[in-house]
């Protein structure tokens, strides 16, 4: 477990006459290795839950687990700085917090904010640049120069240069074309397989969501209505009716292919695995 | 005639380098164009100079019979409107109504004809119950809708949407592509329609397709999309059914439908003949 | 952010929410010289009840006023201080640690504790019934015969109301982006001085690019919105005086002549 909302509630503006729950008595657990994607509407409590991963609120009711440390409300909570460290958070258009006057600069920032020493900071991000596919001959770039696709990519170095075991990305595929959206999505799989990180996703790509996700978690008016197998909730008509889902277009086309008479498995939830599977189907005859 | 005239267009932020070269096309009067193309191809430059924003290096832009430079810049703006990316960095007035009128001040509409004005085109595109708010309470898709109706009521011939979906939630999006469509429908505005959004290509009736600067593609969108090889090519995104055309093309089965349900049909056919 | 309450419009009806801004930024500066021009105790007591009903007709809170006042409780005890050291005039009042204290440094303090009281409440009057907007056409339509020496007051009330339009918008981005850099280890509150200095560095760098890409961004949508700054616009909110505007003016300006009257004959 990486993760646990106990009881969580967060109110804005406590105890002022314009008062607003965004988080409802959240009691969630969010799985240590695992892709989890968190969905729901713009105002669904999402932003809120995401910003209470690394510390930035703390809960106005009830507590929050992240790594064996606990924060309680109403309590005083040291050790956040420490905790930001574990969890890396990256922001939705990351790419506004470059400010150094070149890219492997600017990577270091972080680690340095930790007590790294310069030798060490630079090593680290060398390390997070080339895991993002930031190559060397840019490194001495201002990250101001660069395409908006690796200027989100270099952000996201910059948290990675931290090694945080939990990385938790808000819509890290927002404002990005077709070619950067699949380098980001190959990205998050890669740390996910590879370095075994667990990744949270905060998105409203539902299609990428049912691709990718292990787990998701949907959020609707400051609660919890599904929290859950990705597979389950995208193929199951009833739920997704329930939550005014749009049914993944792979699914739909899964559905096309059932009524004709193919058995298909419910864990295909790619394009190429849908295709590997017919096309096998129609040779073995 | 067409209503707009692209000759030769050239353009470049720099001497040596150029972002746009030797486009050319046409665009009629009522039709709805997509321009696509990945970032950095210059599909939002082509929409400046459209607009008389920036000034290109050679060639010419005709529009409704006027040629684009100094003189005429003013007129020509007249012409067309811009509905930009961000939704905050064009919403200019205080709230709602302001921002209207921002335009028809310009216009120099005499102020007793705006409020009537504003009313006319906050209830077309559905923003009536909003007239008073501040930007700060509204969502990206409403702020959309309010630079829309700011721009209609200046009365363009020319209606020019430059990304004006992409920093909007699936509901913006899907709420502002059906308002665009609507807007279309009885042919008074031309609209042209900068996106990188695929489906929407799918309600145009012109598709111009931008590669490093130049016209890669200039088809009906039915046509474009039968090209999927080359447009992943160009690191552009194909609509979902081309996609599993792509992948079972991959696979050597070759799919001659272009809906779902027909796809599974033959699929299912080519499964028992064997 | 929410405790700042000077200069926040509030969003209510009262006559005063009614008059025109002109008339109402006229009246401040009238009523601000009338506050300072007395040396009489009675005239003091006049203001003060005048004022003071301006308030609650508007339907401010006095709570409000007070807070405002808060920040300056501090100066005005620094101000007596000094007045203790330096005013050696009038009836000795008390005798501390040896220092004789008069009566003037005590009166003069209170005259300055005064008038500042009433010009922060006049001020606090106007900008919470007046939308900033409303404030700007104001500003705007009074600084036109300007035009006659060439000033832009045109463009100068342009600027100040897009600068009103984009605070709410900036301080989002201020918070965001302070979030994103905590998130790799910016201690914003603590820290040595190099440190405080590069977390500074890490907020204004994004805010100012940022604020720029706004800012071109903006300019070319009003451009291509048909705004040329030194052309001819209509306005779509047009000012206009009436009877009641009249008569509060010529309320201010007898309070003025009062006052001044006061200074002479009392």
């Amino acid at each position: 477990m990486a993760i646990k909302f106990k009881s969580l509630s967060y109110i804005y503006d406590e105890g002022m006459p314009y008062a607003h729950t965004a988080l409802d008595d959240i009691n969630l657990e969010l799985y240590e290795g695992k892709i989890t994607a968190i969905i729901g509407e713009t105002g669904s409590g999402k932003s809120t839950m995401v910003e209470h991963l690394n510390a930035l609120l703390l809960p106005s009711k009830g507590s929050l687990e992240i790594c064996d440390k606990e924060i309680i409300a109403k309590e005083k909570n040291s050790g956040l700085k420490q905790l930001r460290k574990q969890v890396g958070l990256v922001f939705q258009f990351s790419e506004y917090q470059l400010f150094e006057e070149t890219i492997l600069k600017d990577v270091a920032f972080g680690p340095k904010n930790y007590g790294a020493s310069e030798e060490e900071a630079l090593a680290k991000a060398k390390e997070a640049l080339k895991l993002v596919g930031i190559k060397e001959k840019m490194w001495h770039m201002s990250p101001l120069d660069v395409s908006g696709g690796q200027k989100r990519r270099i952000a996201i170095a910059g948290i990675l240069a931290l090694e945080p075991n939990i990385i938790v990305l808000d819509e890290p595929t927002a404002g990005l074309d077709p070619k950067g959206s699949i380098e980001m999505i190959d990205l998050f799989i890669s740390l996910n397989k590879k370095f075994n990180k667990t990744i949270i996703i905060v998105s409203h790509d539902n299609e990428m969501v049912f691709n990718y996700a292990d787990r998701t978690v949907l959020m609707a008016k400051g609660k919890v209505a599904y929290d859950g197998p990705t597979l389950e909730l995208f193929n199951n008509e009833e739920l997704l009716k329930e939550h005014k889902l749009m049914e993944p277009m792979l699914v739909s086309f899964k559905n096309e292919l059932k009524a004709q008479g193919f058995d298909i498995p419910y864990d295909v939830r790619t394009i190429d695995g849908l295709a590997d599977y017919i096309a096998k189907e129609i040779k073995k005859k | 005639m067409s209503l707009i005239e692209v000759k030769n267009l050239e353009f470049g932020y720099t001497e040596e380098e150029n972002v746009l070269n030797n486009i050319s096309f046409n665009i009629e009067k009522g039709s709805y164009t997509a321009i696509i193309g990945h970032n950095g191809s210059g599909k939002s430059t082509l929409a400046k100079l459209l607009s008389g924003l920036l000034v290109a290096k050679s060639g010419e832009i005709v529009i409704d019979g006027l040629t684009l430079n100094e003189k005429n810049i003013y007129a020509i703006r007249e012409k067309l409107g811009i509905v930009f990316q961000n939704p905050d960095n064009q919403f200019i007035g205080s709230t709602v109504r302001d921002d209207i009128a921002f335009g028809l001040e310009n216009r120099c509409v005499p102020s007793e004809d705006m409020e009537a004005i504003i009313t006319k085109y906050a209830e077309e595109v559905g923003i009536l119950h909003l007239l008073d708010k501040e930007p700060s309470a509204l969502s990206g898709g409403q702020k959309q809708r309010v630079a829309i109706a700011g721009i209609m009521a200046m009365k363009p011939d020319i209606l020019i949407f430059d990304e004006a979906t992409s920093m909007l939630d699936p509901k913006g999006k899907k709420d502002i592509k059906a308002l665009m469509n609507r807007i279309h429908q009885d042919k008074k505005y031309t609209v042209i329609s900068i996106t990188h959004d695929i489906e929407e290509v799918l309600q145009a009736d012109d598709c111009l397709v931008l590669n490093k600067g130049s016209i890669f593609m200039h088809e009906l969108p039915e046509n474009v999309f039968k090209k999927a090889e080359e447009l992943r090519k160009i690191d552009l995104d194909i609509p979902f059914n081309q996609k599993i055309k792509e992948a079972f093309r991959k696979r050597n089965i070759k799919l001659k439908n272009d809906d779902l349900k027909g796809m599974a049909e033959e699929l299912w056919q080519l499964n028992s003949n064997h | 952010m929410n405790n700042i309450v000077f200069g926040k419009y509030i969003p209510i009806d009262s006559p005063i929410h009614k008059i025109d801004p002109r008339a109402k930024i006229l009246a401040l500066f009238i009523l601000i010289a009338a506050v300072f021009v007395p040396r009489s105790w009675w005239m003091y007591l006049l203001l003060g009840v005048i004022i003071l009903s301006v308030v609650l007709i508007s339907k401010i809170k006095l709570k409000m006023i007070l807070k405002t006042l808060k920040p300056t409780v501090f100066m005005m005890i620094f101000l007596l201080i000094i007045n203790c050291f330096s005013v050696n005039t009038g009836f000795v009042v008390v005798e501390l640690f040896g220092k004789a204290i008069y009566s003037d440094a005590i009166f003069n303090t209170l005259f300055i504790v005064v008038r500042l009281l009433l010009m922060i409440m006049i001020t606090t009057v106007l900008t919470a019934t007046t939308k900033p907007l409303d404030l700007t056409l104001g500003i705007e339509s009074l600084l036109s015969p300007l035009k006659v020496f060439h000033f832009p007051y045109h463009e100068v009330a342009m600027m100040i109301s897009i600068a009103l339009r984009f605070i709410p918008t900036i301080i989002e981005e201020t918070i965001r982006i302070m979030n994103s850099q905590k998130s790799r280890g910016v201690d914003f509150e603590e820290g040595k001085l190099s440190e405080k200095i590069n977390a500074i560095l890490s907020l204004i760098i994004p805010l100012f690019t940022v604020a720029f890409q706004r800012a071109y961004e903006l300019a070319d949508a009003m451009e291509a919105r048909g705004y040329v700054p030194d052309k001819d616009r209509t306005k779509y909110h047009v000012l206009k005086m009436n009877a009641n505007d009249i008569l509060f003016i010529c309320f201010t300006l007898f309070l003025l002549v009062l006052s001044i009257l006061s200074r002479i004959y009392l």
